[in-house]
């Protein structure tokens, strides 16, 4: 052997114990300490509830421009160029005109496509949510959201990972939980190991099949510690193995519904719907859909942010109509670290503000309803240098879905500091 | 033979039909070990220190850490000017993009700048002797980032990379500032060229503020930003034929006073912001979040009473020697990984570090092109392509959830079936026949992980893998390689 003899040495200073396996266990196991161990302790016992699907809009979106205040003439005097127009106004083209909700706001004509489930009560809107927090930084404001609180002390944990490591639904698959993408999102990280993955179609391990496998042999001995780590290996090697059952390329939704856009959100949402049909243990799915910080050029019923809302809306609504018989036990939920300004800037764009909204969809989901309660865009109702005010915290809404939609009453763990007050937004 | 002459002939190699042809010389030009060269045996402490300072440490630098120990290397590498890095720079020759200017870059087809900027900043990393300026241009370049993705980035972001990540990551952080500020690329990744006077734009306003210097909880407000962003107005970029360059046009400026950040600021042009840079690189705060950062990049995550201390040592050099980066850097480093008390925590490798130290640590021979640049965009993080300013998470949590592209990595890279990349593994081993699983396990474990797998894991290892040496024995070496990039130790760093 080359080592050099001061390096067991070393090892066995450390680790205060003499024994040669001991100290080799330390090198191979190097989680730090004060990084996260797979939960050990029992947690709650619960049915299994909804599937989950959280959809992040990363950049902080322009909610009043998404669910528009078309009753509000302080809309329209605050954004001369990027405002929609009212439903009923005959100046503006008809497919640029906000389609009415419930007379007093209306959907951007881009999110049409969310409209039948808006009529089979199936969508619900929470309009000036938003969280406490008012530094309108986009990496404070997400990080709180997704840990789930209102300050930076507290569990570094995410809300979504709190609420599985309180709940034990007797569910072992691999695929409890997915973020799909590059890297989990911080809302799902934490103590139950969460894989990230692009597309399930591509998730084999490479080279010929011979080889794959004896590697897997090899991998299974290498994470075979108690860190995450090795958790997140053992469970990548679970997929590994339930993806191979799966046949993602043969999946096609039904004929005649609509086609799910040919993005990565299309994709994503198609894959969740394949999952959920497969019935592999999918409890919770996280999508991140990017672009919404539009300081510049934001464009109204046309352009930039019509461009966001065509892709958002038409994977929400293809999913919708892909699991029409399961929606009773899905629940989407739709957020965003903050909204923005209510005056447009001089550049065609809106700056960073504080209220925004939620966007629910489901088989028991309040739809049909703009819930939360509307403060105004007047002079005095607003927040700050002119943003919409928050008359609904976020952890509100998702407490109640982790209450009735997921079977979790764990909401004291997993919004700690929080005390829920509101309901009704789910059945 | 005389500098020119050198890199006429370097050229003419590179040239050359078979790079490999010219083995012996060519090892030399690009500062490869030799095979079979015995790899010296260091600590575990100044394995990991090196781990930090360099994208894996090469037998050379083992050697010099043993002679000298760790703390005159570090020395030695804050003065990069003094160090011979020929090696590197004839790899580098065939990429024009990296020495053109905007204006003549904009003709250019967009892919072609984009890859050949990342192929140059892979093999720096790689190839580099100067491998701590390469780890704080990577830290500089995170912490202004700026992606190719946005607009008119991807034929501005080379004249950025040069001229101001790479002439000032260890000069001084005032004129690192200042330089990323007048940055045209800069500039446009964050919208202040559309910032006037009739319609002010916070957007880099704020980010300067929040990421680039003080720091959100600094204590600044919403109307010191927007009190920012109006000395910033007029701040803009040529765009006349493809200029590319920074104006400032007056026009466009907002004529009136300012109080940002509690500064009197009378209307003076170009000159008002710039006083205001000037004050934020000298803030204390600024001091602080920088030199925490360079704590968390090189030594520790754990936040804890030390790793504070440290950064606040650290801090206080940089104010001392009035923003000298490799006088902050050198507290953060001698303390932080050379002391007989170090705080070295252990960190999870980004994808770049996979990536890099594979290579280097492998000795491989390649032109850091698409199918790593591939791998690395599998695995999260494809150079000059993050798209928010706070540039990708130094945060091992963030990196653990992905480690599929990680393993299929590990394998194509193992058995040589990256187009553009060559392990010559037998030449690595040294000349071992038959190929015996335990030695060539050995000396791999101790090139790429500078420890020993435990036994229990290198007995299973080698039965799971044993099975594939009998059906072809030549095969073993890239299998166990495959295993040990792959596995958790190499993971961390």
């Amino acid at each position: 052997m080359r080592f050099a003899a001061e390096r067991r040495d070393f090892f066995q200073v450390l680790c205060q114990c003499p024994q040669h396996k001991q100290a080799a266990h330390y090198a191979r196991s190097s989680w730090p300490a004060w990084m996260p161990r797979l939960a050990f302790e029992p947690a709650r016992r619960g049915v299994r509830g909804d599937v989950l699907v959280v959809v992040f809009l990363r950049g902080a979106a322009d909610a009043l421009n998404i669910v528009v205040p078309h009753g509000e003439p302080t809309y329209y005097t605050n954004r001369p160029t990027l405002a929609i127009p009212r439903p009923d106004d005959r100046k503006a083209s008809e497919n640029s005109r906000a389609v009415d909700l419930e007379g007093f706001f209306g959907l951007h004509p881009a999110m049409a496509p969310l409209l039948p489930a808006w009529q089979e009560g199936h969508l619900a809107v929470v309009h000036a949510c938003g969280a406490p927090d008012d530094s309108r930084s986009h990496f404070k404001a997400m990080e709180l959201m997704e840990r789930g609180l209102a300050d930076l002390g507290g569990p570094a944990s995410g809300w979504i990972n709190r609420h599985l490591a309180s709940l034990d639904t007797g569910n072992s698959s691999p695929l409890r939980a997915i973020g799909f993408g590059e890297a989990a999102p911080r809302s799902l990280r934490g103590v139950i190991p969460v894989s990230a993955l692009r597309s399930i179609a591509e998730f084999h391990l490479g080279g010929e099949p011979e080889i794959a496998g004896m590697l897997k042999g090899g991998l299974a001995a290498l994470y075979s510690g108690d860190d995450l780590l090795a958790g997140i290996g053992r469970e990548t090697l679970r997929i590994l193995e339930t993806v191979e059952q799966l046949d993602p390329q043969g999946y096609r939704p039904e004929s005649g519904l609509p086609a799910y856009p040919a993005s990565d959100f299309g994709a994503a949402l198609r894959q969740v719907a394949m999952l959920v049909r497969a019935d592999v243990g999918l409890e919770v799915a996280a999508i991140d859909l990017g672009g919404w910080d539009t300081h510049f050029a934001q464009g109204a019923s046309d352009g930039l942010m019509a461009g966001l809302l065509a892709d958002l809306a038409g994977g929400l609504s293809a999913l919708h109509a892909d699991l029409a018989g399961s929606l009773n036990r899905l629940t989407v939920v739709v957020m965003t670290e903050f909204g923005r300004r209510v005056q447009e800037n001089a550049s065609l764009g809106t700056d960073h503000g504080h209220g925004s909204l939620m966007l629910l969809l489901g088989g028991s989901v309040e739809g049909g309803r703009v819930h939360g309660s509307w403060p105004g865009l007047s002079q005095g109702q607003l927040f700050g240098p002119g943003d919409l005010a928050v008359t609904t915290d976020y952890r509100e809404v998702l407490a109640e879905v982790c209450r009735k939609r997921l079977n979790n009453p764990a909401v004291d763990q997993i919004f700690p500091g929080f005390a829920p007050g509101r309901a009704g937004f789910v059945r | 033979m005389d500098r020119r002459q050198f890199l006429r002939l370097a050229g003419s190699v590179a040239a050359g039909a078979g790079v490999a042809a010219c083995s012996p010389l060519y090892r030399q030009l690009s500062g490869l070990p030799g095979p079979s060269q015995a790899w010296p045996s260091i600590s575990l402490a100044d394995f990991r220190g090196l781990s930090r300072l360099t994208y894996g440490p090469l037998p050379a630098e083992r050697t010099q850490i043993l002679k000298n120990g760790l703390a005159a290397w570090i020395e030695e590498q804050l003065s990069p000017a003094g160090i011979q890095d020929e090696g590197v720079e004839w790899r580098l020759r065939p990429l024009d993009a990296l020495w053109l200017g905007a204006d003549s870059l904009s003709s250019w087809e967009a892919e072609d700048v984009i890859l050949q900027l990342q192929q140059g900043a892979l093999l720096r990393q790689v190839y580099s002797r100067r491998q701590l300026l390469e780890r704080m241009v990577e830290f500089w370049t995170d912490h202004f980032n700026i992606t190719v993705r946005k607009g008119d980035g991807w034929f501005l972001k080379p004249a950025d990379d040069r001229e101001v990540i790479r002439a000032h990551a260890l000069g001084d952080f005032g004129e690192l500032l200042w330089s990323s500020a007048h940055s045209p690329a800069m500039l446009v990744y964050l919208d202040n060229q559309a910032n006037l006077k009739e319609a002010p734009n916070e957007n880099y306003a704020r980010e300067l503020l929040e990421l680039h210097t003080l720091g959100v909880e600094a204590g600044y407000t919403q109307q010191d930003v927007m009190e920012l962003a109006r000395c910033l107005t007029g701040w803009t970029v040529k765009r006349h034929f493809w200029g590319g360059q920074f104006r400032f046009d007056a026009d466009l400026h907002d004529p009136g006073s300012k109080r940002p950040l509690g500064l009197q600021i009378q209307p003076e042009g170009q000159r008002e912001a710039e006083r205001v840079l000037q004050r934020l690189a000298e803030h204390p705060a600024t001091a602080l979040r920088l030199a925490r950062k360079l704590v968390r990049r090189f030594v520790t995550e754990q936040d804890d009473g030390s790793a504070a201390a440290l950064a606040k040592r650290a801090a206080l050099a940089l104010q001392k020697t009035n923003g000298s980066i490799a006088g902050m850097l050198r507290v953060v480093l001698l303390d932080g990984l050379a002391g007989t008390q170090t705080i070295w925590g252990p960190k999870m490798k980004r994808p770049v570090d996979v990536v890099a130290s594979a290579l280097r640590l492998l000795s491989a021979d390649t032109d850091g092109g698409e199918a790593l640049q591939q791998a690395l965009q599998a695995m999260g993080q494809p150079p000059f392509q993050w798209p928010t300013p706070d540039g990708p998470p130094d945060d091992s949590p963030f990196w653990s959830t992905n480690l599929l592209p990680r393993w299929n990595f590990a394998i194509a890279l193992a058995r040589n079936e990256m187009k553009g990349t060559r392990l010559d593994l037998p030449a690595l081993l040294g000349p071992l026949a038959p190929p015996d699983p335990q030695a060539a396990l050995d000396t791999l474990e101790e090139l790429l992980l500078g420890v020993p797998l435990g036994p229990a894991e290198r007995d299973s290892l080698l039965a799971a893998l044993g099975e594939g040496a009998g059906q072809d024995p030549a095969g073993l070496p890239s299998l166990v390689t495959a295993g040990l990039l792959a596995s958790p130790a190499f993971q961390w760093r």
